[in-house]
């Protein structure tokens, strides 16, 4: 008997042993199935219940394995899914109680506000946020563009008399720069100066590699623009010139160019309003302009309000040339009115 | 023939060739000083291109061209090739040769008395009041003065015309050619043309005129040319030319045609 009795109580003593040892393990697969149950619910599309199932996730302050937060970081993305705002913040600061420096809490809390914000009152926070920023990089933008207006228009002038100039190695020589830069993308153009120069020992900073590249490119596409409108002048304009003594430079300059202006207006309005858009491109140069700007904050908020912003600037912009552009073109066309 | 002196131009084998055609075939024309001469012919019979050579608008192949009594024109380089003279000689030439085209080739985008002032203003840099001054003379000349601040847009074919004698005129030169002057005009409207050459003639203007207006040859009309297929064929005064030089079949058949 005394036998039979030690090993019952050895048997139970294993037992408890075993129990105590296993009691950790079966509390996790408590937890297990608790978000399992949970899974199912949301499957279900039962999302009270889910959150109900969630919360037997016991409170715990040394959570190891991290159920504590997960659950209750669950039960405020569903309730901030039902649209419950103040119990989806009040599930978030059960978890902050905690952990005060959790990010995912911290975040989320900060969406909770802003969700409880009306739109536009989110909208104008982000605008206030994002547009000294973007101010600045609109600054260079129309830096960039004043300055390429300024170059092109001369450069493009000179190209289209080299091409049709008489003397050869002059028109070869035009020809060439316009097939070179008509013929290859801006924004190897822009790479080739900024990053291929130095190289062969050439080096500019980026707002002159910048101003190069855009200049260069819109000489080549206003040169053909501008021998197009010099050839487009009826030829007895020319003769007429010659024959009360005008030399080739003065009949050019005093008799056919002033009359290529307003054919001239709208397809270089077009070159122009291309141009504002085209100085994105330079932010691949270390230029920051308005692209990059958005860019940045884009990247540092992930959040699509600069990019809206960015796109408004630019369109006040083309805009605003579109505008300047037909006025200009009425005034230089004002002596074909009858 | 109204003077007796030295030519004023004086054209010898004067020959233009565009690839195989020749356009015109060694003409010789001396212009006296005040002498009218008027050249009628066919299309393509090359009138045009002769008096365009006259003002060095086409480079001619062969011939001399000499004007108040200097060969003028073509240097030779040194491998003995001819070719135009210098940019600056043919403009100084040009601004003594006045020219009126067949369509008017006003400079649209200068006001009326912008186009008359043009040639003293720019090529013979005259100041602005000068210039002015002599273009309001020549638009007084040509009976266009009201007209002076307007466009050349608004007006008719007549008044463009007659701007563009004024802007000619208003370079002061010793010769004038008129390229068929009143051939793009609509019938009422060459009057007023003519009534400007006929006033220019009166004054003494030394002027080679192309036109089809064989009442106008036959009025205002020193010399009388018959050019066909380059060449001159018959040549005389008007009274001469019109009573003898009739029978010559080409002309006849030329004068059904165009009368």
């Amino acid at each position: 008997m005394k036998v039979l009795c030690g090993r019952v109580i050895r048997t139970i003593l294993l037992f408890s042993c075993l129990l105590l040892l296993l009691a950790p393990l079966s509390r996790a697969e408590d937890t297990e199935q608790i978000f399992q149950d949970a899974n199912d619910a949301m499957a279900r599309g039962d999302l009270p219940a889910a959150i109900t199932v969630l919360k037997k996730v016991p409170f715990s302050k040394t959570d190891d394995s991290g159920a504590f937060v997960r659950s209750r970081m669950q039960v405020a993305r569903l309730q901030f899914a039902l649209k419950d705002f103040p119990a989806a913040t009040a599930s978030t600061k059960e978890v902050l109680a905690v952990y005060p420096d959790n990010s995912e809490a911290l975040n989320f809390l900060a969406s909770v506000q802003k969700e409880q914000k009306p739109r536009y009152v989110v909208f104008w926070e982000d605008c206030l946020r994002f547009l000294p920023n973007l101010l600045k990089g609109a600054v260079m933008t129309i830096t960039l563009v004043f300055c390429t207006m300024l170059i092109s228009p001369l450069g493009g002038l000179l190209i289209a008399l080299g091409r049709i100039s008489r003397f050869k190695p002059f028109s070869v020589l035009c020809w060439f720069i316009i097939w070179l830069f008509r013929g290859t993308p801006l924004l190897l153009q822009l790479f080739f100066i900024y990053y291929g120069l130095p190289s062969l020992g050439i080096t500019f900073k980026p707002f002159t590699a910048a101003i190069l590249g855009l200049g260069l490119n819109y000489s080549a596409y206003l040169g053909e623009i501008i021998r197009g409108g010099i050839q487009s002048i009826e030829h007895g304009q020319m003769e007429a010139a010659k024959a009360i003594g005008m030399s080739y430079g003065q009949a050019m300059r005093r008799v056919i160019i002033p009359q290529t202006y307003k054919r001239l207006m709208p397809p270089i309005g077009n070159e122009f309003i291309a141009l504002i858009k085209d100085t994105a491109l330079v932010s691949t140069i270390a230029m920051v302009e308005l692209m990059r700007s958005a860019d940045q904050m884009f990247n540092a908020y992930f959040n699509v309000t600069a990019l809206i912003l960015a796109a408004l600037i630019y369109l006040v912009f083309t805009t605003f040339f579109t505008f300047i552009f037909e006025k200009i073109e009425h005034r230089a066309g004002i002596y074909e009115i009858r | 023939m109204k003077s007796a002196n030295q030519p004023l131009l004086s054209l010898k084998g004067i020959t233009k060739r565009f690839g195989a055609l020749t356009a015109v075939n060694g003409v010789d024309l001396d212009v006296c000083p005040g002498e009218i001469v008027v050249i009628i012919g066919p299309s393509g019979s090359g009138k045009s291109t002769l008096l365009r050579s006259v003002n060095f608008l086409e480079e001619i192949e062969e011939g001399t061209i000499t004007f108040e009594g200097k060969e003028v024109g073509y240097v030779k380089n040194k491998h003995g090739r001819r070719h135009l003279d210098t940019p600056q000689k043919i403009c100084a030439l040009r601004s003594e040769i006045g020219m009126v085209f067949q369509h008017f080739n006003l400079f649209p985008h200068m006001t009326v008395l912008g186009n008359v002032m043009e040639g003293p203003l720019t090529v013979q840099k005259k100041g602005q009041e000068e210039a002015r001054h002599i273009a309001l003379d020549m638009l007084a000349k040509v009976g266009l003065s009201e007209k002076r601040d307007v466009y050349p847009a608004t007006l008719s074919g007549g008044q463009k015309q007659r701007v563009a004698i004024a802007r000619a005129l208003a370079m002061r030169p010793k010769l004038m050619l008129f390229d068929e002057p009143t051939s793009a005009l609509d019938p009422e409207l060459i009057g007023e043309v003519f009534d400007t050459i006929r006033a220019l003639g009166k004054e003494g203007m030394t002027m080679i005129i192309v036109t089809h207006q064989m009442g106008f040859a036959k009025e205002m009309a020193d010399r009388v040319i018959f050019m066909e297929a380059g060449s001159f064929v018959a040549q005389g005064t008007p009274e001469d030319f019109f009573a003898n030089q009739m029978e010559h079949d080409r002309i006849q058949s030329f004068l059904s045609r165009i009368l």
